[in-house]
């Protein structure tokens, strides 16, 4: 009889078992050997390990939401994200730290920020001529001026305005450089979010600093902790809970925000279907402006919270580059497109960046795999557009007409 | 017909898509209850007509009333505020979004929660079906369930005119002539219907008037019924022997 094989009667290979149970059987294995057999860590190592490995997933998670965001209703990789991720940053730096902000500066940022602020009044009163757009303007431009220039302001302040200025500019660059380009082909965009990234690490090198800056606020949340557990101690800040708890409330709000409201319903329906949904009468313009407001906010709280775990901001030409392009690693692994598969990408980049080094340290002629952190993150990329192209819990691509 | 106040009226439109002309001077009305279907082969212009009409196609010559008032420079919001409603070719169905959510993107821009509540329940009342399903994701539901779905969504906000486009597309004989008798049923509450279709014998069956489209002109209109004796329309759409 002739062999007949057809793609049913194969079985398919679970993945899923596979990568969920071996991993963790073998790191448990590996833990073991390093502790017990070639004794050179003890078991709170690894408790520490697993406490940083949630701060820095969280912070790649608040990111990589404002990627996926984007993607799921423009179909744009949004490059500059990882820009507005590190000006989110440097604005809450401004505000607490009280550093100078050069009057001339202020008024360019006020202005720009002052006319998204406006924008965002027109999208919901239909005229940038409305009484209430050039009030709520020329008052936002004042605050702004103000704010940045000479006032100083608590921690939890810095944090949300930061939230609120970094938003309405993640607004002003969808308004000036994607909006004009909707109905594009998707290279033409793609190569803007690349010109608006060079823009603002430029802007930034000449608005903010051209250095590493100390970030260090005001708080007791970044005091030293230790506890002792399994035999050893652990050595930590309370940001083992400040990063994972803001992170949860954050994600939970936005969950709320697009299973709860209508604003937030439109937006998912814009993402499945921009023209049915404008058959709706849905205002797509507006959504994707949300979507951009929403994604930035998350990046600049990203931002602060980066700065509080490292204790210093990079130099603006170069902050955001890396963890710009692990989150969006960290979307892609997830799914890009899919809010959870954003937050579990980012955890799961965290776990391992902390993980491989973590596992592999250095002995006897063996460096150990410190100096290769940050390629973890690509490899695993390479290994998941392989295995799984869609994502973890992305969609079927196929599926997609 | 003519001395009544139309509900629709469209006088001499045409329409552009980049230089190419679509439409040309076509004139449509719709009267408040009626059933109109318009009819025409592959590219006639049909969709582009319903598209017009909801505003996502612009105007480039002639004008467009809807309840009396201009409508073609109004945007697309605007005309389903004034109560336009839409279901579209293939259903279009939010596949990621529960039933439910599926209906409230109907009532988008209405802010009575009680009036939306009450036409929650009246599309349930009319499609049972959808009711044991509200909890269920759109994309899971069957090609016919998708249609009343569709159809429930469009009610969803209290529309005057329901613009239906191609809504046999798909869907098995048997069931294209329960969808028609949906149709009627919407109709027969007093909204006015106005149905794309390439399937003219379903249509004309149950339709008031019709309108038969070619390359972007009216060539012919009237009745149904006198629709269905015509000589050239059973030659051309009807398939009759």
């Amino acid at each position: 009889m002739a062999a007949i094989t057809t793609t049913a009667g194969r079985r398919a290979i679970p993945w899923g078992w596979i990568f969920g149970l071996g991993i963790p059987a073998l790191v448990l294995a590996r833990i073991y050997y390093l502790v017990n057999v070639v004794e050179v860590r003890d078991y709170a190592f690894f408790i520490g390990a697993m406490v940083q490995s949630l701060q820095l997933g969280s912070l790649y998670a608040l990111i990589a939401l404002g990627y996926t965001m984007v993607y799921g209703i423009i179909r744009l990789i949004n490059f500059a994200h990882g820009e507005v991720f590190m000006v989110g940053a440097f604005i809450s730096y401004f505000l607490f730290s009280g550093a100078p902000f050069a009057l001339p500066w202020a008024l360019l940022w006020s202005a720009v920020l002052a006319w998204g602020v406006a924008f965002i009044l027109n999208l919901w009163r239909g005229s940038m001529t409305h009484p209430t757009v050039i009030a709520g303007g020329l008052v936002a431009f004042a605050a702004l001026t103000f704010l940045l220039s000479t006032f100083q302001v608590n921690w939890v302040a810095a944090l949300l305005l930061s939230m609120l200025f970094t938003g309405v500019l993640g607004v002003v660059i969808d308004r000036v450089a994607y909006r004009p380009l909707r109905g594009a082909p998707r290279i033409s965009l793609l190569i803007t979010a690349i010109a608006v990234s060079f823009l603002l690490q430029n802007t930034g090198l000449i608005v903010f600093t051209r250095n590493q800056t100390p970030f260090r606020p005001e708080t007791d949340w970044t005091a030293f902790l230790q506890f002792d557990v399994l035999g050893g101690t652990v050595y930590t800040s309370r940001l083992m809970f400040l990063i994972p708890i803001l992170t949860a409330v954050l994600v939970t709000a936005l969950t709320l925000f697009v299973t709860r409201t209508r604003l937030g319903k439109a937006m998912r329906a814009s993402a499945q279907d921009a023209e049915t949904a404008q058959m709706m009468g849905i205002n797509v313009n507006r959504v994707i402006a949300t979507t951009f407001l929403l994604g930035s906010m998350l990046a600049a709280a990203g931002g602060f919270l980066w700065g509080l775990n490292f204790g210093s901001l990079n130099q603006p030409a170069v902050m955001g580059i890396l963890p710009g392009i692990k989150a969006f690693a960290a979307a892609v692994i997830g799914g890009i497109g899919s809010l959870p598969g954003a937050v579990i990408g980012g955890l799961l980049l965290g776990f391992l960046e902390n993980f491989m080094t973590a596992l592999f340290p250095r002995q006897g002629d063996f460096p150990g795999l410190t100096e290769f952190k940050d390629t973890f993150a690509f490899a695993l990329l390479i290994v998941v557009l392989l295995v799984r192209p869609s994502g973890i819990v992305g969609e079927d691509l196929s599926e997609k007409v | 017909m003519s001395d009544r106040e139309t509900l629709l009226d469209m006088r001499q439109v045409t329409t552009h898509y980049g230089p190419i002309r679509v439409l040309h001077n076509v004139d449509m009305q719709i009267y408040p209850g009626e059933m109109v279907c318009l009819l025409g082969g592959n590219a006639s212009g049909k969709s582009t007509t319903l598209k017009t009409i909801l505003g996502i196609v612009r105007v480039s010559e002639g004008e467009m009333y809807f309840r009396g008032e201009r409508a073609d420079t109004l945007t697309t919001a605007e005309r389903i505020e004034r109560g336009m409603a839409v279901v579209p070719e293939n259903r279009r169905i939010f596949p990621k979004m529960t039933v439910r959510e599926n209906l409230e993107m109907g009532s988008y821009l209405r802010n009575d929660r009680k009036g939306i509540r009450e036409d929650m329940d009246y599309v349930i009342s009319l499609f049972p079906r959808i009711g044991e399903r509200l909890n269920q994701m759109g994309g899971t539901m069957s090609g016919g369930e998708q249609q009343m779905l569709a159809m429930g969504r469009a009610l969803m906000s209290r529309p005057k005119l329901i613009l239906m486009d191609e809504p046999s597309m798909g869907l098995a004989p048997l069931f294209v002539e329960k969808i028609f008798e949906i149709i009627k049923t919407v109709n027969d509450e007093g909204i006015s219907v106005f149905v794309v279709e390439q399937n003219a014998n379903v249509a004309l069956s149950v339709a008031d008037r019709g309108y038969v489209l070619q390359t972007g002109e009216v060539v012919l209109s009237g009745p149904a019924q006198e629709l269905l004796a015509n000589e050239d329309m059973k030659k051309a759409y009807l398939g009759d022997v």
